[in-house]
């Protein structure tokens, strides 16, 4: 009965701050990015220039193999103009440098072509075919765009050379030497003859989707942890916890009422989001233990942190450095090359990658269980923590 | 009601004692006035009965209850009005009184009824938050009543209010003492406590100087004067003559016979005087 009027007076007290609106407000906003600005399944900008040193009618014959797959679709000419240009090109297997210097402007008709996904139709990459070489060097160099020169050899097979800018990361430059080491024949070969055991879901989520587990966490676990903290603060300056300490009522029971609003505010936040982008395809019955558990750790780690301090100025350091910290795994989930090991200890790592194993539809129930209830029981540790050190500090 | 042994308290590890070696008792039904100038202790040792501090060193029994074993169920039998006001000013004054209402174990008030005794009424579904100091002040004294409670604590509960509210608070106290309740009351307003109390005690620089009776102290400490205004040689004169002093009961009667009296009354000591007299400081 204490603790379920103690919750109602502190939703009634957040829905007349402006906190609560604020997180609704940033939940509509979310919603309505993802929904108009952001596209399904957008297009990609990359664009490719290449130069056949081949015979026209084995070009041809190529591309023809290509748009019978489907990989390819013609697309009208492009008028490209060259700006006078100096550079120089490095052979990253000699070491020579050329240097290359065009005076004057050139316009050029470029025969454009676009790279599709088989799988979801959408333009992989846009590829001008150039008819010099050095077209292709200095549009490459003025772009910034890869370039490539494909010759046929004596024997009938082609041989790449990539015009790159030099900041490509190593894992990509070996993955061209692979590639074009041998014949695709040769590699698919040797793919097959490969074990491969899955070690996750092979379901994608398409561009708006993706966008939805970062949002959810970032805009919940954490707009959670810091929210609890300005809404203790309040009660601080108020003074009313001085009244509560000298009634019945616990401070268990008062922090605890605290990450109960959160944990209410962040789901229906959550939930403006995710259904109307995921629909049904999300499994719910693990998304919200999940989301609960999550914000509920992260409301109890924003009342520990708050138990150092008496106001929200003094902590404002601290609750920033946690806060830039917490996010610190979005560039990992964003940019899957950058995923150092030690950024799997902070505890925003797990959350973004089980909402997205939720959010795929087929998520592994016991893992997933299993992190809800480790949130949980972290949380509540975390939260015995604050409420002890509270017990000492709360009332001076 | 309440039973101090030895209390003493300290903020700091250097020593300096807030509150030093302090003991007194107070009867059930008896309004105990506690007494002292800002930074006296005052404050310090009502934290400590109310359990806003820890107990640091002695044995304190309030309301039956040792304050070494921590229990919570004691707020049951408490009240607490602060000198701060402190509610949510984002509930109104009834969601405020029901709140609390519903974190006692025990039959609580009626908060309309609360309300309408510290002349809230009409206001009631008003938020704390636009209320007048002096409103947000009685709000917080009404709360103090919720729970009926059997010791009551108060903290200058007149301070800052008009006059007429000020008489109201000062009325309610005595029907509640008539009700049997026990009051603890800190205050620096002397006249107060020397109206509501049936105790005192001067506190100072965390020690107790003296506990009595107003009375006593009065009759101890006090000295019935004599206060009046003459005319000599056309020009007003005032004095003021001690009635024990034979002097200046001649005096008196020289006065009385042969000068034009103006004014003339007699004038106990205040327990204001009495404390300057016992501890050699004022008040503020």
């Amino acid at each position: 009965m204490k603790m379920l009027s103690t919750y109602r007076k502190e939703m009634k007290i957040a829905m007349r701050g402006f906190y609560f609106y604020i997180e609704i407000f940033i939940a509509v906003v979310m919603l309505l990015i993802l929904l108009v600005a952001i596209k399904e399944n957008p297009d990609s900008k990359q664009r490719e220039y290449v130069f056949y040193d081949a015979r026209p009618e084995v070009v041809e014959l190529l591309f023809a193999k290509y748009i019978d797959e489907g990989k390819i679709v013609p697309a009208a000419d492009t008028e490209i103009v060259m700006k006078p240009a100096s550079f120089a090109v490095k052979n990253r297997d000699t070491g020579s440098t050329v240097s290359y210097s065009f005076d004057s402007a050139k316009t050029i008709m470029a025969r454009t072509m676009r790279e599709i996904d088989v799988d979801d139709g959408r333009i992989k990459k846009t590829i001008f075919l150039l008819d010099t070489e050095e077209d292709v060097l200095r549009l490459s160099h003025s772009s910034g765009q890869v370039g490539a020169i494909v010759s046929l050899g004596d024997r009938g097979t082609f041989s790449y050379r990539y015009i790159l800018q030099g900041y490509e990361t190593e894992r990509l430059t070996n993955l061209l030497y692979v590639y074009n080491a041998r014949s695709v024949d040769v590699l698919e070969q040797e793919m097959d003859r490969q074990a491969v055991r899955e070690l996750g879901s092979t379901e994608r989520l398409n561009a708006r989707e993706s966008a939805v587990p970062a949002l959810i966490t970032f805009a919940g676990s954490l707009m959670g942890f810091f929210i609890v903290m300005s809404y203790l603060f309040l009660d601080k300056d108020q003074g009313v916890i001085r009244a509560l300490a000298v009634t019945p009522a616990t401070v268990w029971m008062y922090l605890l009422s605290k990450t109960m609003v959160i944990m209410t505010t962040v789901l229906i936040s959550s939930s403006i989001v995710v259904i109307p982008v995921m629909g049904l395809k999300p499994n719910y019955l693990l998304f919200y233990p999940f989301l609960l558990a999550t914000t509920f750790a992260f409301a109890a780690i924003g009342l520990l942190v708050a138990s150092f301090f008496d106001s929200m100025s003094k902590s404002f350091g601290v609750l920033y450095l946690l806060m830039i910290a917490f996010m610190l795994p979005g560039f990992s989930y964003f940019i899957g090359s950058f995923d150092p090991v030690w950024l799997r200890f902070f505890p925003t790592y797990p959350i973004l990658y089980v909402f997205k194993m939720i959010m795929l539809g087929k998520p592994d129930v016991p893992y997933v269980l299993t992190a809800s209830a480790g949130f949980l029981v972290g949380g509540l540790a975390v939260l015995a923590i604050a409420n002890e050190k509270f017990k000492k500090t709360l009332t001076v | 009601m309440i039973t101090v042994r030895n209390l003493s308290h300290s903020y700091s590890k250097d020593g300096k004692m807030a509150v030093n070696d302090i003991s007194f008792e107070i009867e059930r039904g008896e309004t105990f006035g506690f007494l002292g100038p800002s930074g006296a202790g005052k404050s310090t040792t009502q934290g400590v009965l109310t359990g806003l501090l820890k107990l640091q060193k002695g044995e304190v029994t309030v309301a039956g209850y040792d304050l070494n074993k921590v229990r919570n169920e004691r707020f049951n039998k408490i009240g607490v009005s602060f000198e701060q006001s402190n509610v949510y000013s984002k509930l109104t004054a009834l969601e405020n009184l029901k709140y609390f209402a519903d974190l006692f174990d025990v039959p609580t008030r009626d908060p309309h009824e609360l309300l309408a005794l510290v002349g809230l009424e009409g206001r009631e579904k008003d938020r704390a938050g636009s209320f007048s100091k002096g409103m947000k002040h009685r709000l917080t004294f009404a709360r103090s009543m919720i729970n009926r409670p059997e010791l009551w604590f108060l903290d200058e509960p007149t301070t800052g209010l008009d006059p007429a509210i000020a008489a109201t608070i000062k009325d309610i106290i005595k029907e509640e003492k008539a009700k049997g309740t026990t009051t603890f009351l800190t205050t620096h307003n002397m006249y107060i406590a020397d109206e509501l109390c049936d105790r005192v005690a001067f506190i100072i620089d965390g020690e107790i100087r003296l506990i009595d009776t107003p009375r006593n102290l009065k009759q101890r400490f006090g000295q019935k004067l004599i206060e009046v205004e003459y005319i000599a040689d056309s020009r007003p004169v005032k004095e003021t003559l001690k009635t024990i002093d034979d002097g200046d009961r001649r005096k008196l009667a020289g006065i009385v016979t042969s000068y034009d009296i103006v004014t003339m009354h007699s004038k106990e000591a205040t327990l204001e005087e009495i404390f300057i007299q016992v501890t050699g400081r004022g008040l503020l």
